[in-house]
Order: structure tokens, then C-alpha cells, then sequence
């Protein structure tokens, strides 16, 4: 295999998975804290590409719309989460594991369907905005610059979210409540307050990677089922709960999944199973999660 | 007061007795459109009820029931139309495959609890379901196997009906029996409190394991009746939207209850054809339900009922110890 | 000797839980474990069941080496226990939650195929019946009121037939005078059944009141052991409890 060949599979392959971390970072931010896996995640994602679609379209003459949605997509997203959160995932964090799961699936086919309702079944595009449009040429191939502005992205995510956790007092705040629910409590954190907090960042970031995604693809129905497996599988390999688990876990992902096709293109897809199956068996804390 | 309790447990034998009665003189009162539909509730109330044994007694949630359910169905699809054996063994050969696939899963499975499980369920059945998608071959990939050479005795809906009966009611009857016995006491206990339950001297992983194998060979045999029964089988018996039907199934009844996830099963096939029928929108509804479901009514119709009988029983018991002054 | 335990260790991140503790334990002995919150009596106990992996030591009941047993294993040799923080069968009924543990001993686990109703009612009935429940067992074990519910979690420890039970702290939470009625009842049980008991308890009246030998924890390690007057007498002890004694 030539090295440019490479280069573009592994460069693609990276900005599919940094568009993967950011959600598979809510979704572990959001099951350190909360100890919820919430399977409706992909569908908050999928919620953020069409508010980004029906932003863009809407105010489509406005300059640099793409920037202002980049902004305002989230933030949106993020408050549809705190809804869902006070409303809804409140009442069962008492409650077995099951009944979260099966409330969480319940939204899925909720969201998904007000989806369909909503912007019914074809599919959107967004452009690629000024200036990260066009491409640049990388080792001969002419690789788009979008994908390098999501690796970018990813990183200064991955870099802003480390710092916001532990040098910020709002991190330490949600760290304490992580490690200690009844400590927090007991020190005075409105404990209920970070809950919701941490959901909304946590649907932030999948509002955020519903908007840096659009560009690159198209938002269309079935975005939610798309990603939240792969999601799982990034958690897993990189640890529930941990941050820098769900980089390292989204960079493997990315790779395994554009050279597996290129090898196995058929059973790609196991793959990721297969890993996922390895780690949960040998260390369920994955790469960098703690053992219970 | 004793005689109202005696006669409480009469009229369930009674219930029991009008019930099978009612599904065996059905044919005779429904056309065959609706007498499918009841077919199709009997085996779900099966897979249901075999899923059940792990899910409601047991406490273990898995994600990937309907993988077990397209193992057994393939099985038999495969046995049919590759090999010339008589349909009534390849109907058996399901559960047993099934069983089997189920004890090298359920062997991965049970090392680890709770989101663990659920996830590593999540990946073998999306594994199966991935195997059995692109296995162009052997398994027909995305177009599924149809055509089962169904013997001539089992060709009109009706006579399928019957076989469909009678396994549903013998895979039943055996599973009441397990639940009922010391061994399904037992996985109850695991199920309230795994910790206590190692510590009065039972090996829990191996109970467990022993669950898991059981109820995907119920789910086997689901699997295998519905191959005959629609002469077909495709990838998506596997798919995680199966599973997550018949977990909504057991919720949606009653996971505590015997009979929960058979209620369930006919509510909710019925709920979805008679939704479906008026507009695309049933997945929302479904969705709706479910939220429902958790906030309000976590015990599924079976525990409400239940609650609200014994409540009853509780008010008729009070109200004679006044009139008799005991 | 029953029971014997040799340089048991296990430490929490640098913090030694349990430090170098070495006990024997006699057969029928009533004996006590007192010692301040955090001195590792739970810790002990859950080294000596199999809960916890020991990081050294040994643990040798009836001659055997239990130490790398797992604890359903460990239950099976012969060692009850009931847990500090309720372990019963919440949804399950009273009779129920003895009833499995009855069969549990019994090995009738294996059988699928037998109605539960109808096997082994007796011995689930007297174990209700020596722990004073017989007339709550058709109640929900959660549903119970917590002193009931302390006695559930004896009587299922008992209906494993064990020759060595281990309780710890089983009259946490209850009223003066049902601490007193229950410590009857273990003293009873224990002597009736030929049991050996290693209780953890912080009420002192409890302790001096039954136990035939008391051994002292602080940080981890056994700092006093012997008869109750000797052990009432030390100043040692007194100085560790200065503040705890709840007399």
C-alpha cells in the first residue's frame, strides 16, 4: 500500500472519529456523573445535525452562518437536553438499570420519530463553509481541509474539556459529585443542579458534533442508530467515564474501522464488536477507566 | 374468608382452563387473517416468556435476546432446505442450537454484570446479526431464505395454528415449572440480591449461566416456530429492534408475573398492527408508551393488577375481621 | 480449634485496612470483635468469608485452607454470615428468603422441575420460628420493620446450617429493647445449635452480656484480646474507646 493511500485513509478515518469522541465524550461524561448510559444520545446528536440544517438553510444569507450556528446549534441542543433531563431522567436515577435503559430507548423512538415529523424523510445538505473549504494537498493526495478543521476541532475540544475538568472550580464541582455523590451532597453542591448540568454539556458536545458533521456528510434519518454503536464501542475500549479514554478510544475506532474496510470490507463492522467483546471480557474498565 | 380465598384460587384454575378452551375452539370463530395474528402472539408470548426467565426472574438485562431467536430460526430454515430431515426435527434442532449458542455467549456474558453484561449481549447479538447479514453463502445475506418445505399436515393456517398450540403450551408449562421450582427461587434471590445469594452458598455465575442457556433455547424455539410459521427468515430476526420489542414485551405486562410477558405479548402485537394501520407514526407512539411505562407503571398491567387484587383481598379481609369481631 | 487465621493483610491504596491480624478461635466460643469506626472489623470479616482477596495470610477452618475459596464455597464448608448493611431478599417473602437459603444447603438448587411450595417447609418454618418470624412469613422481606428484618437476616444465615457464624453488628439500628430480646435469641440459638459465633458489635452491653472472649481492633490490628473483665479492666482499651463506649 502506497503511503499517500494510507495517509488519506488514516486522516479520513481521524476526522470520522473526532466527530465520534465529541459524542462519545457526552456519553461518557454523562455515565461518569450520572451513571446513566443514555442510548438516546445518538438521537440528541441526530436532533443537533437538523438544527443545524434548519439553521443554516433558514438564515442561509447571512455571512458566515455556518459560525454563528456553530455557536447557537449546541447551546440549543444542550437546552432540549436539560429538558429531558428534568423532566424525564430525573425520576428514575433512583431506579434499576433496567427501567433507565428502557426509558432512554423509549426517546430514541421519541425523538426520532418528532424527527420525521418534523423535517420529514429525504435528506439535508449543509456546505462546507469559508474558509475550510476546498483541500489542500497532503503527500501528493488532495485531502479536504473540513477534515483536517475536525481533527482540529477534536483536539481543542478534547484539550478545553481536560482543562475545564480539573483546573476550573465548575470541574472540580463535577468531579466531586463523579467520585462521591453523597461526599458533594453532604459538602453543600446542589447535587441535582450538576446532574443537569452534566447532561447539557454532555448533549452540548452532541449538538457540536451535529453540527461539525453536516458538512462533511448529509443529516438525514438514521444519523442516531449510525453512531451511538460506535459510540458504545469507543466508551468501552476507552473506559466509561473517562475523557481521554473516549480520544484514544474514537482515534482507534476511526483507524480500525477505515483500514478494516479496506481489508475485510464485509466484517469491518464486527470489528468493532470483536474489540468490544475482548476488552469487556479481559478489562471492562477499558484503557483507561478505573477497575471498580 | 377462608372460602374467598379458596374460591380466588379456583377461579384462576377456571381462568386457566377457559383460556386454553377459548384457544382451541378460536379457529372456529375467526377468520384466518385474525387467526394469524394469534399465531403470531403465541410465539412472541414465547420468546417473551424464555427471555423472561433471565430478564424478570433472574434481573439479567440483556440487549440481545433476538439474536438467540434468528439462531434458532435459521437453524431450522437451514435444516429444511438443506437437508432433507423431517420438519419436526428441524423445528427441535432450533432450541437446541440455540441453546448451544447460547451457552458459549452466555459463557462470555456472565464473567461480568450489569452495563457490562448488557453491552458485551449488545455485541455478540450485533455480531450474530452481522454474521448472519453478510454470510451471502450460506445464510442468503440480506435477501433471507424463503420457501420451507413445511409438511402437507402443517400447510393450512389453521393446522399450524394447532402446532403452533401445543409447543407454545408445553414450552409454557415447562417454564412455569422452572419458575416454580427451587432452582427458579433461586434466580429470584439472585435477582434481589446476588451478593446474599453467593453468600448462602450458590455459585451464582453458574445460575446465571444456566439462565442464559435456558431462556435462548425457549428463544430458539420461538425462532423455529416462526420460521415455519411465515416460511421465511430474514436478517432483521436478529436485529436489536426484535430485542428491544420483546424487552418492551416483558415491561409492558409485567416482568413479575408468569403470565406478564404472554399479556404483553398480545397487547402489544395487537397495539402495533391497530396503530400502524392509521399512520406511520407508531414507533412514536411505541416511544411514548414506553416513557410511560417507566414512570408510572413499572410493574407492567400484571403488577397493577396484581396490586390492585391483593389491595382488594386486603380491604375484603379487613371489612371480616370487623363483621366476625376477630 | 475452628477457626484459625495467620498474618491476614489487606490494604486500600496505602491505607492497611487489615494489618498482620492472626486470631484462633475455639470451637462453641462465643467471641466478640470490638473496636473503634474504621479499626477493620468489617474488613476481617470480609477476608475471613472470601469478600475481599487477602493481600498475605492464611485462613484455615476446621484444617482446611479456605483462603483462596470463593464465598459461596466458603459457605458451603460451613460458615454463615449476616452482612452489616441489611442483605435480605427484599421482594421476596419472609418464608421465601429462608426457604432458598434452605435450599441452597440442602443442594436442591439443581432442581428444575419440582414445586418450590411444596419442598423442605418445614425447615424454612423452624428457621422463621427460632428467629420469632413465623407470623410475618408471607411479608415482603422489604417491606418489614428494621428490627424484623435484622432477624430475617439471621435466620437466613442459620437455615445455611453453618457451624461457624459470623455476625456483623446484627443489632445495628434496633431499640434498647429489642437488642436485648435479640441477643437473647443469639445466645440461645448459638448455644442450642452448638454454634461458634464471632460477632461485631459496638454495644457494649451486647458484648460483655454474651461473649466468652473479646478481641480488640484499632488500625487494623488486634491490640487486646481476652475475657471480658480483663478486656473491661485495661486502660488501653479504654484510652482507644475514649469517646466511642456506648454503655
Amino acid at each position: 500500500m502506497r503511503i499517500e493511500v494510507i495517509a488519506a485513509q488514516a486522516l479520513s478515518g481521524l476526522s470520522v472519529g473526532m466527530v465520534l469522541f465529541l459524542i462519545a465524550a457526552g456519553l461518557s461524561i454523562i455515565f461518569g456523573t450520572l451513571k446513566v448510559l443514555n442510548l438516546a444520545h445518538g438521537s440528541i446528536y441526530m436532533v443537533g445535525a437538523f438544527i443545524c440544517y434548519t439553521f443554516t438553510s433558514t438564515f442561509a444569507h447571512v455571512i458566515g452562518v455556518f459560525w454563528w450556528t456553530l455557536i447557537l446549534a449546541p447551546i440549543a441542543t444542550a437546552l432540549v437536553g436539560g429538558l429531558i433531563e428534568i423532566f424525564l431522567l430525573r425520576r428514575i436515577y433512583a431506579e434499576e438499570m433496567l427501567y433507565q435503559y428502557i426509558l432512554t430507548f423509549g426517546l430514541i423512538l421519541v425523538l426520532g420519530e418528532m424527527c420525521k415529523l418534523i423535517w420529514g424523510v429525504g435528506y439535508h445538505t449543509v456546505s462546507v463553509p469559508w474558509p475550510v473549504n476546498g483541500s489542500v494537498p497532503i503527500l501528493g493526495i488532495s485531502f479536504p481541509v473540513y477534515n483536517l478543521f475536525l481533527i482540529g476541532c477534536g483536539i481543542a475540544v478534547f484539550v478545553g474539556l481536560l482543562f475545564f475538568m480539573h483546573y476550573t472550580g465548575l470541574g472540580s464541582t463535577i468531579r466531586a459529585v463523579t467520585y462521591n455523590r453523597e461526599m458533594a451532597n453532604a459538602l453543600g453542591i446542589n447535587v441535582p443542579m450538576v446532574y443537569t448540568g452534566v447532561f447539557m454539556l454532555g448533549c452540548w458536545l452532541a449538538g457540536l458534533a451535529g453540527t461539525l458533521m453536516p458538512p462533511m456528510s448529509v443529516v438525514a434519518l438514521g444519523a442516531d442508530m449510525e453512531v451511538i454503536i460506535g459510540c458504545f464501542i469507543i466508551v468501552v475500549i476507552g473506559g466509561l467515564g473517562s475523557l481521554p479514554g473516549a480520544f484514544i478510544g474514537a482515534i482507534i475506532l476511526g483507524l480500525l474501522t477505515s483500514f478494516g474496510i479496506f481489508i475485510v470490507p464485509r466484517l469491518a463492522v464486527a470489528f468493532g464488536f470483536i474489540l468490544m467483546i475482548i476488552i469487556l471480557v479481559i478489562r471492562p474498565w477499558g484503557l483507561m477507566g478505573k477497575p471498580e | 374468608m377462608k372460602g374467598f380465598l379458596e374460591r380466588v384460587v379456583v377461579i384462576k384454575r377456571l381462568w386457566l382452563a377457559m383460556a386454553v378452551a377459548f384457544f382451541v375452539v378460536l379457529p372456529f370463530l375467526i377468520g384466518e387473517g385474525w387467526l394469524s395474528l394469534v399465531n403470531e402472539m403465541l410465539i412472541m408470548a414465547l420468546a417473551a416468556s424464555g427471555l423472561n426467565l433471565m430478564l424478570g426472574y433472574t434481573g439479567m438485562v440483556s440487549f440481545g435476546p433476538a439474536g438467540l431467536y434468528a439462531v434458532g430460526a435459521y437453524t431450522t430454515a437451514l435444516f429444511l432446505t438443506k437437508t432433507g430431515i423431517p420438519f419436526v426435527i428441524a423445528i427441535v434442532a432450533g432450541p437446541i442450537v440455540a441453546g448451544a449458542v447460547g451457552a458459549i455467549v452466555g459463557w462470555f456474558c456472565v464473567r461480568r454484570t450489569h452495563v457490562y453484561f448488557a453491552l458485551l449481549t449488545l455485541a455478540f447479538a450485533q455480531i450474530i446479526w452481522t454474521i448472519i447479514f453478510e454470510w451471502y453463502g450460506f445464510t442468503g445475506g440480506d435477501n433471507g431464505i424463503v420457501g420451507m418445505p413445511v409438511p402437507d399436515l402443517l400447510m393450512s393456517i389453521s393446522h399450524y395454528y394447532y402446532f403452533s398450540l401445543v409447543v407454545v403450551v408445553i414450552c409454557l408449562i415447562l417454564l412455569w415449572m422452572i419458575g416454580n421450582s427451587p432452582f427458579g427461587k433461586i434466580l429470584q434471590a439472585i435477582r434481589e440480591n446476588p451478593g446474599r445469594t453467593e453468600f448462602i452458598g450458590i455459585n451464582v455465575k453458574r445460575y446465571q449461566l444456566i439462565a442464559f442457556v435456558l431462556s435462548s433455547a425457549f428463544l430458539g424455539a420461538a425462532g423455529s416456530l416462526f420460521c415455519g410459521f411465515s416460511d421465511s427468515v430474514f436478517p432483521d430476526y436478529a436485529h436489536w429492534a426484535k430485542s428491544t420489542d420483546m424487552i418492551v414485551i416483558c415491561l409492558l405486562g409485567g416482568m413479575y408475573n408468569f403470565a406478564g410477558p404472554i399479556i404483553g405479548s398480545i397487547i402489544y402485537i395487537l397495539l402495533s398492527k391497530l396503530i400502524s394501520s392509521y399512520t406511520m407514526y407508531w414507533m412514536l407512539f411505541l416511544g411514548i408508551i414506553v416513557v410511560l411505562l417507566v414512570l408510572f407503571m413499572r410493574g407492567g398491567i400484571m403488577g397493577f393488577i396484581s396490586e390492585k387484587l391483593s389491595s382488594k383481598i386486603q380491604e375484603i379481609r379487613l371489612r371480616g375481621q370487623y363483621d366476625t369481631g376477630s | 480449634m475452628i477457626l484459625e487465621a495467620e498474618g491476614l493483610t489487606k490494604s486500600f491504596g496505602g491505607l492497611n485496612a487489615v494489618d498482620d491480624v492472626s486470631l484462633q478461635i475455639e470451637e462453641k466460643e462465643l467471641s466478640s470483635i470490638i473496636g473503634p469506626n474504621g479499626a477493620g472489623k468489617t474488613t476481617l470479616f470480609n477476608l475471613l468469608t472470601g469478600h475481599t482477596p487477602a493481600d498475605s495470610g492464611r485462613v484455615i477452618f476446621r484444617g482446611r485452607d479456605i483462603t483462596e475459596l470463593p464465598p459461596h464455597m466458603i459457605c458451603r464448608a460451613g460458615v454463615g454470615r449476616s452482612f452489616q448493611r441489611l442483605n435480605i431478599f427484599p421482594r421476596l417473602t419472609a418464608f421465601d428468603n429462608v426457604q432458598v437459603a434452605v435450599f441452597s444447603a440442602q443442594r436442591k438448587g439443581g432442581s428444575l422441575f419440582s414445586r418450590a411450595e411444596k419442598m423442605l417447609r418445614e425447615e424454612a418454618d423452624e428457621v422463621l420460628e427460632s428467629v420469632g418470624l413465623d407470623d410475618k412469613k408471607g411479608v415482603q422481606g422489604g417491606l418489614l420493620a428494621h428490627g424484623d428484618q435484622k432477624r430475617l437476616e439471621i435466620g437466613i444465615a442459620l437455615a445455611c446450617q453453618p457451624e461457624l457464624l459470623l455476625l456483623d453488628e446484627p443489632t445495628a439500628g434496633m431499640s434498647p429493647r429489642e437488642t436485648i430480646e435479640t441477643t437473647g435469641l443469639i445466645e440461645k440459638l448459638a448455644r442450642e445449635r452448638g454454634l461458634t459465633l464471632i460477632f461485631v458489635e459496638h454495644d457494649m452491653n451486647v458484648v460483655f452480656g454474651i461473649a466468652d472472649k473479646i478481641k480488640v481492633m484499632h488500625q487494623g490490628r488486634i491490640v487486646f484480646e481476652g475475657k471480658p473483665e480483663d478486656v473491661r479492666a485495661n486502660d488501653e482499651v479504654q484510652r482507644i474507646y475514649l469517646g466511642e463506649e456506648k454503655t
